[in-house]
């Protein structure tokens, strides 16, 4: 009953609308026209994980900016160039040298073969080399200490971290045969909306990281904007039943624009490979278990900050969850998800064995963020239960009391 | 009407009203140097924080301006007042439009001085997207009465930028990081239709004269 | 130069639903009460006086300068919103001189102006507090104060007194009194009790139309004959409920004693026709007009 009366007010509200308005932008703007005319197999990179191919091309890459005493790193997915200072760059020229197995002179000797140049209207050269060899026999394992001990004095972001090295120096170009089993994946074992499937979550679950945190904040404070929140603090109901009744009511309203969307990309897939036979669940299955924990955890969060601080705090701090989790992640987009991570993101139909090779990380990580979701509603009740009884009023940043408070 | 009056009613505001959120504009300046690289940069690689931040700035700034004014009893209570409601509201415009332009040449003479190669009318272009960015913001909370839907929509259009780029066309905020041309005269036009519109919908839908 | 407010044939919408239905008012110098339910159209027609709604036709004028000229209007009236409200964050006499401003009231007089309401509503003891830390009684008062700022020939206040204690109320009622010397004030109020002992001239408003307009006398003088008291036993109170508006009640121990409004003499034993009260009198009033009533105000 409360459940049928919270979902109407929300989707009566304006948030929701837009809500509903920008989830189908970004979804047709993104998904529906990458599927358009289906997808494209002509070629594709794949990543080998060849160690000897890794550690030349990272070993040549470190020369030159070494050399340049300019390292291009992307800490929070933008352009940064970090300048190491004397101490550091001496660190990495030891490393340098035992990577290629030279003594100072060799070393010398070996930076000075480097090819100059001039980038834009800078007058700093950087140097570009192309044939260093690492020192015969030289072991992965010592190899990654290096570079992770690169990537930290590099501030991280750097091209040196363990997930950029896989993604950047051990891509190769895939065979015709190669991009023809990748075609017969997508069709027999993905069964097409398999692998649609997954591209359709990588984008959506964008927007659920960040877009149902206006719904959530909106409906939390509506009460106290409308002056009812006395009226409804003295009402009968349990705060475990009237914080859960709302939340439920917020997930459900805003997974269905979502599962409409599904349906249209399952219409779409069935217009576009026609006659191929399809798996008509999997549009379904995958992105409820893929998408949910986000939209869980974006409202609950959303719900959470807005009953302890504030509406425009809680869409704050999710603004910054958001950025970490999607434009400052790792720069790989498809094949690698981690354990923790809130967005997964798989941008590709194909790439069927990659996912598959997450896939215990990928489990774990929605059930890890289903779990966070559910305490912090759970705290949300404690929070909304404390400031019905007079003993917790909101945590204020600014204004008497604040914790901010500028002294007067 | 006494220009005192005036720079009362906009002192008061600056301080009351708005003196916050100045300051997480001001944040977002200082946060910049933090996430990209600002030394050395070539055109196209310095257009990318200046046209990344600046944004951000101005749906900070102009998003909010009407909010003071949400609760109906105080809408009232200003709206007796002989003063016009939409100078006041034109005031509090072309205040966060002067911090945004202070904060922008801010960040650009930073750049220009640590050698990025960054020009006058670069700093015009990300004024005229932070100003767009921050009119739909003004706009959408102007037209629901209701400034979460202004910040979602403003949020909102700013992450379909980092997404969509070229897509958007002329529309693009990121127009010179992802060289699509005579984009910076539209979005400059975009701001100044937006912040009109909204004035006129306050006018005509709000009673706001 | 003309004094009073003049409303002729005023008819006000919001979208297609009709608020204001044919308005016809004069209201003179001295307190004006403006009597109804709630959702009678008091605020609607309050707002459109003040120049803060449109109305669709009809004339009205405030002191010879017609609506439509929101600016003058705004000039001279102050107007005091139903749930008044300002900033939060500021402080009591930076609100005032805040919106002193927003009247266009010069900086030098302002202050003198701010000094003087302060006083006047009693605030000056409170007056670096913020808005938002002032009691519902107190924000009232800056409320009040705000209204009289640039010294506006009208003043209208909209249920200025609910939730207030009776003190309050009583203090309220005074400090409008005495602005109420060669200006208007019209108070618009569910409370019958606001109204008399402060206004002389009222109208009745109910679902956007006046139903009754005049003095507090002649209201008194319109229910003579209509108003009862009667000794009713406690079993048949519920059906007296039903059958006759009650619009008083005392308990004793074994009988109750009602005062009831009613056409004809009512049909009980030992009921006594009584001197209409101004409560009674206003109901009497809403149900010769048509209007719902029966199951009293308990």
């Amino acid at each position: 009953m409360l459940f049928r009366l919270e979902c109407k007010k929300i989707v009566r509200s304006a948030a929701f609308l837009i809500y509903c308005v920008i989830s189908v932008l970004f979804i047709a703007t993104n998904y529906y026209s990458d599927c358009k005319g289906g997808v494209y197999f002509g070629e594709g990179t794949k990543i080998v994980e060849d160690h000897e191919l890794i550690m030349y091309g990272a070993l040549n890459s470190l020369m030159g900016e070494y050399a340049a005493n300019k390292y291009v790193c992307y800490p929070f997915g933008y352009y940064k160039a970090v300048h190491l200072k004397e101490k550091d760059q001496q660190k990495i020229a030891g490393y340098l040298r035992e990577m290629t197995g030279t003594d100072e002179k060799e070393f010398e000797e070996l930076l000075s073969t480097g090819e100059k140049y001039y980038v834009g209207m800078s007058d700093k050269p950087v140097y570009g080399f192309h044939d260093v060899r690492m020192t015969e026999g030289f072991s992965y394992d010592r190899f990654l200490e290096i570079m992770t001990d690169t990537d930290d004095m590099l501030g991280g972001g750097s091209d040196y971290a363990p997930d950029s090295l896989l993604a950047l120096y051990s891509g190769v170009d895939m065979t015709d045969e190669e991009l023809k089993e990748e075609y017969r994946a997508f069709i027999e074992d993905d069964k097409v909306t398999g692998g649609l499937a997954r591209l359709f979550c990588d984008y959506v679950g964008i927007d659920l990281a960040i877009l149902p945190v206006f719904v959530a904040a909106w409906l939390t404070s509506a009460d106290r904007k409308r002056r009812m929140h006395e009226l409804v603090y003295t009402r009968k109901i349990s705060s475990a039943k009237l914080v859960f009744t709302r939340y439920a009511a917020l997930v459900f309203t805003m997974f269905i624009p979502v599962v409409l969307e599904m349906i249209v990309a399952l219409i779409q897939a069935v217009v576009e490979y026609n006659g191929e036979s399809l798996d008509m669940t999997a549009m379904f299955t995958l992105p409820t278990f893929w998408l949910l924990p986000n939209l869980l955890f974006t409202t609950a969060a959303g719900v959470l900050i807005t009953e302890v601080f504030s509406a425009p705090a809680a869409i704050f701090a999710q603004v910054v969850i958001w950025f970490k989790a999607t434009i400052t992640a790792s720069r790989m987009l498809s094949g690698k998800i981690g354990r923790f991570d809130l967005v997964c993101r798989h941008n590709s139909p194909t790439d069927r064995s990659a996912f598959l090779m997450n896939h215990d990380n990928f489990i774990f990580s929605r059930i890890f963020w289903t779990v966070i979701s559910l305490v912090l509603v759970v705290l949300a009740v404690y929070a909304y239960d404390a400031k019905r009884g007079g003993r917790f009023n909101g945590i204020r940043l600014f204004g008497k009391g604040g914790l901010l408070r500028r002294k007067a | 009407m006494a220009s005192g009056c005036l720079a009362r009613v906009v002192s008061s505001d600056v301080r009351h009203n708005f003196l916050i959120h100045y300051l997480a504009a001001a944040a977002v300046l200082l946060m910049t140097p933090v996430i990209f690289g600002l030394a050395e940069l070539d055109r196209s690689m310095a257009a990318l924080p200046l046209e990344t931040m600046p944004p951000l700035m101005g749906l900070i700034l102009l998003t909010p301006l009407l909010s003071p004014e949400q609760n109906e009893g105080i809408l009232d209570t200003v709206r007796s007042k002989k003063m016009s409601r939409q100078l006041v509201t034109g005031l509090r415009v072309l205040c966060s439009l002067a911090v945004l332009a202070i904060l922008i040449a801010a960040l650009g003479g930073y750049m220009k001085y640590n050698s990025c190669d960054v020009t006058l009318g670069m700093c015009a272009g990300a004024f005229a997207g932070a100003a767009a960015l921050g009119a739909l913001g003004f706009f959408s909370s102007a037209v629901t009465d209701n400034v979460i839907v202004g910040y979602m929509v403003s949020v909102m259009y700013f992450f379909m930028n980092l997404f969509l780029k070229n897509k958007l066309g002329r529309f693009c905020l990121m127009s010179m990081s992802c060289n699509i041309k005579g984009s910076k005269p539209v979005l400059a036009a975009a701001a100044l239709v937006l912040i009109a519109a909204a004035m006129l919908f306050r006018r005509i839908f709000r009673n706001e004269q | 130069m003309d004094n009073n407010i003049i409303i002729r044939n005023m008819n006000k919408f919001y979208g297609k639903k009709q608020a204001l239905f044919n308005i016809d008012l004069t209201i003179e110098q001295g307190m004006f009460g403006l009597l109804g339910r709630n959702g009678a159209g008091k605020t609607t027609l309050m707002k459109t006086l003040a120049a803060l709604h449109q109305k669709k036709d009809g004339e009205v004028t405030v002191c010879g300068v017609p609506v439509e000229k929101a600016k003058k209007i705004r000039a001279m009236t102050g107007y005091l919103p139903q749930d008044f409200s300002m900033y939060p964050n500021m402080r009591t006499d930076e609100a005032l001189d805040y919106l002193g401003a927003l009247a266009g009231i010069p900086s030098q007089e302002r202050k003198k102006r701010v000094e003087e309401l302060l006083e006047k509503v009693n605030l000056t003891s409170h007056r670096r507090k913020k808005v938002k830390e002032l009691s519902g009684g107190m924000k009232r008062r800056l409320g009040i104060a705000q209204a009289l700022l640039h010294d506006p020939k009208v003043i209208i206040v909209d249920e200025p007194t609910a939730g207030l204690d009776p003190e309050e109320r009583i203090r309220f009622r005074n400090l409008l009194c005495e602005v109420a010397e060669n200006r208007i004030v019209i108070l618009s109020t569910h409370i019958v009790g606001d109204v008399e002992s402060t206004c002389e001239n009222i109208a009745i408003m109910d679902e956007g139309r006046i139903l009754w307009k005049g003095t507090v006398n002649e209201l008194l003088e319109n229910a003579k004959g209509h108003i009862y008291t009667a000794n009713i036993e406690k079993q048949y109170m519920s059906q007296i409920k039903k059958e006759y508006i009650v619009t008083g009640m005392v308990t004793q121990a074994d009988y109750t004693t009602v005062r009831l409004v009613s056409d004809a003499e009512p049909d009980l034993p030992n009921a006594v026709l009584t001197e209409p009260d101004l409560e009674s009198a206003y109901m009497y009033c809403l149900h010769s007009n048509g209007c719902s009533v029966k199951g009293g105000e308990e």
